[in-house]
């Protein structure tokens, strides 16, 4: 038997599979986001469970998380990102105490403690300011692939100073520093300081380590040098950092079931993983 | 038998109020179904759910029909005051007067979101370079434009200084728009020096006696704008029968307030408690019905504890609120997410403290007034906030900002700080706008991840 997760996110959508015991992860898969949220992720549920070799009914319990959780109505019950996101970390990364995650519209900080149980979070979904859309913009405007940024920022000499973290006047305000002459190279390596720094005024000066740092974002190279730069300390990529949420609502839907069956209660559709809530 | 404790929609409670004839005999002037209110334009109402209590019917006619009062006293050729700002201090003298009825244009803040109409009174605002970059507030421009909402004071009152430069801009463009107003103005509430004479407030702040004095002068002033307005001399003995009814109205919230925060399952939604507190600033413009009606809500709300039956299991996750929401439909959300409220500040505790008797009417009022948390720095608010989460054992806290208020960017970070420090609740912050509906989804990630949250402290303990 097995548990799922689908993380329908505000890019891409993603699901986990674990096996019985709760821990290992058996497959996963991505997929873009699209207008047809709830089909996408059906299809990207059956892909990965065709590849896995394994049918629907091996599927205990599903949990769905990320934005448009509420979309897979296939799902046993739902699960913000927030509790998903800390169970997957903590399955990689044992002590963590605070997770960075900077998704495609989104970017969080969650903060656990030393049992590992999340005691504070600050989200900022509502504005592209610091998340990967931001990077987006700014890499279309230099011509280049997003994963092309780390690579250009190598080779920068003197890092831009990018002041606007508002994606649309940090476009404007691009525009003119290009004007000035400055190097892509230069602009590159500014932007990603802008996005890091962005994460430090999130975290309001308490950091406890070990730091996680999950989201596609993470897998940009560069941006976890960036961060680190600016936190001053060491930062941990998670080893799936697009999957944890998943992994996480994977993993709290088997810690449902092994909880009903130890009270000897059938977990109902809608059940929450948490005992007691209605 | 005591009903179970429902929140239902507004299309179940006017089938309820068809089908039941439990509230005939019961019904008052302004009674009737709730449906009703939509056809006056209170669109909202269909996207909210209300609690199923004959005395919730009653608080929400009450609210919904201040404005036929304020025109049926205008009929009736009583003196009406625009009390603007201050709330709970000016209304206390406006009604010691006999024929003067005192209501807050501010209250004009929820008619964009009850009519769900931005566009008409905002617009209003934005023409007149009142734009979104301010408090939401800025719909009492639109309304006294139109015309629309409230008839248009004889007189107007407002608190400046000390309490909100959004609000002090916004009623500096009233004026200009041809309405007088009487400015009075409250100083900035400090620690008093080690020199000076301290004198201690409702609520648990100090200030100088100094302080004290110039608000005494200050209101002075009210009083004698009222007396002319009013054509009658205030006495002291008016003023002080006007605190002894003021004090009931608080009495009575105050308990309320307890009742709810300490029982074991909820026994009133957020939404009903936070309409009620705000009608103990100007009692929604009848002083007389207005302690009815509350005393209605906290029978019914006791019955309910007596009872042992609320809304949520005991489970719920007790969230203290800070700061009024502009979109009422997010107090239902705290249900949604499985919180229930247990402590609120909504920027006008010193409306809900009682006003001390033992003193001359003037100064006590002035104290009240100087104790206005708008008035006092951010960590004198966090204070009495962390206060009541100890005293209401709340496990979370929610700062609602109001977009475009300018104290909210300030303030919120400090509550923050000083909550997350000496309380070790978590706290989220999270922005209201007049209408909620397109990041609905945003804002029930983060009042479900705040429940999830205290769930997962609960099972580590
Ligand atoms: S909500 Fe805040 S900014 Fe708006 S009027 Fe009240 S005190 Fe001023």
């Amino acid at each position: 038997m097995y548990y799922a997760g689908v993380d329908v996110g505000s890019r891409t959508i993603k699901v986990a599979v674990i096996d019985e015991t709760g821990r290992q992860g058996i497959a996963s898969g991505i997929c873009d986001q699209g207008v047809r949220q709830a089909a996408l992720a059906h299809n990207l549920f059956d892909q990965v469970l065709t590849r896995a070799k394994i049918s629907r009914q091996d599927i205990l319990r599903i949990v769905a998380t990320g934005y448009g959780r509420n979309a897979v109505e296939w799902a046993d019950t739902t699960v913000t990102e927030i509790t998903c996101q800390a169970y997957g970390v903590r399955q990689q990364v044992a002590d963590v105490r605070t997770i960075i995650d900077i998704g495609g519209q989104d970017s969080k900080v969650i903060r656990l403690d030393e049992r590992g149980i999340v005691y504070d979070f600050v989200m900022n979904d509502r504005c592209a300011a610091g998340t990967g859309r931001f990077l987006e913009i700014v890499a279309q405007r230099l011509e280049m692939g997003i994963n092309d940024l780390g690579g250009i920022a190598e080779t920068a000499v003197r890092p831009s100073i990018i002041s606007s973290m508002c994606a649309v006047f940090a476009e404007t305000e691009i525009v003119g520093l290009l004007a000035n002459e400055e190097s892509p190279a230069d602009l590159a390596a500014g932007v990603q300081r802008a996005v890091a720094k962005r994460m430090v005024s999130m975290l309001g000066g308490r950091i406890n380590g070990p730091v996680v740092f999950t989201g596609g974002v993470a897998l940009i190279p560069g941006m976890s040098r960036a961060l680190s730069d600016a936190l001053d300390r060491t930062i941990v990529i998670a080893d799936t950092p697009q999957t944890t949420a998943a992994l996480g609502a994977a993993m709290i839907a088997g810690a449902a079931t092994e909880r009903a069956e130890r009270s000897n209660r059938p977990v109902s559709a809608g059940a929450h993983y948490l005992e007691g809530i209605r | 038998m005591i009903e179970a404790p429902l929140q239902i929609s507004l299309e179940a409670w006017d089938e309820a109020y068809e089908s039941s004839g439990a509230f005939i005999g019961r019904e008052t002037c302004y009674g009737g179904s709730l449906g009703r209110h939509v056809k006056d334009g209170n669109t909202r109402l269909k996207h909210l759910l209300f609690d199923n209590s004959f005395a919730a019917l009653n608080l929400w006619n009450f609210l919904l029909t201040e404005e036929d009062r304020l025109y049926r006293a205008r009929y009736e050729g009583k003196i009406l005051v625009g009390t603007m700002k201050d709330l709970g201090t000016v209304p206390v003298i406006a009604y010691a007067f006999p024929d003067v009825v005192a209501f807050y244009p501010d209250g004009a803040w929820w008619i964009p979101c009850l009519m769900e109409a931005d566009e008409e009174l905002l617009s209003i605002a934005d023409n007149l370079g009142v734009n979104d970059s301010f408090c939401p507030v800025r719909a009492m421009l639109g309304a006294f434009v139109s015309g629309e909402h409230f008839p248009v004071p004889d007189i107007l009152v407002c608190s400046v200084g000390a309490t909100c430069d959004d609000f002090s801009a916004i009623a500096q463009r009233v004026e200009g728009l041809g309405h007088p107003l009487l400015w009075w103005e409250i100083p900035h509430r400090r620690e008093p020096g080690a020199r000076e004479a301290a004198v201690a407030l409702p609520g648990g702040t100090k200030a100088c006696v100094d302080q004290v004095e110039a608000v005494m002068v200050e209101l002075d002033r009210v009083i004698c704008a009222l007396s002319d307005k009013a054509g009658v001399k205030l006495t002291d003995s008016m003023l002080s029968e006007s605190i002894v009814h003021a004090n009931k109205v608080r009495a009575c919230l105050m308990e309320l307030r307890h009742v709810v925060f300490t029982a074991k399952t909820a026994p009133l939604p957020s939404l009903e408690l936070l309409v009620a507190e705000m009608m103990g600033l100007h009692y929604c413009s009848d002083r007389r019905e207005v302690l009815s009606v509350l005393s209605g809500l906290l029978e019914t709300v006791k019955r309910r504890v007596d009872a042992g039956v609320g809304f949520q299991g005991p489970e719920a996750v007790k969230v203290f609120w800070v700061n009024p929401v502009a979109d009422l439909r997010v107090m239902n959300m705290l249900e949604e997410s499985g919180g229930r409220i247990c402590g609120t500040e909504y920027l006008f505790t010193h409306a809900l403290d009682l006003i001390p008797t033992d003193l001359p009417a003037r100064e006590a009022l002035a104290r009240v007034a100087l104790a206005d948390p708008m008035a006092g720095s951010a960590l004198d608010r966090a204070a009495r906030i962390c206060n009541d989460i100890e005293k209401f054992k709340a496990e979370a806290v929610i700062i609602s900002r109001i977009p475009g208020a300018s104290h909210c960017a300030l303030e919120g970070e400090v509550i923050r700080e000083v909550v997350a420090a000496c309380k070790n609740v978590p706290v989220l912050e999270i922005d209201v706008p007049s209408m909620c509906d397109t990041f609905q989804e945003t804002l029930q990630t983060r009042l479900g991840a705040l429940v999830e949250t205290v769930r997962e402290q609960r099972k580590g303990r």
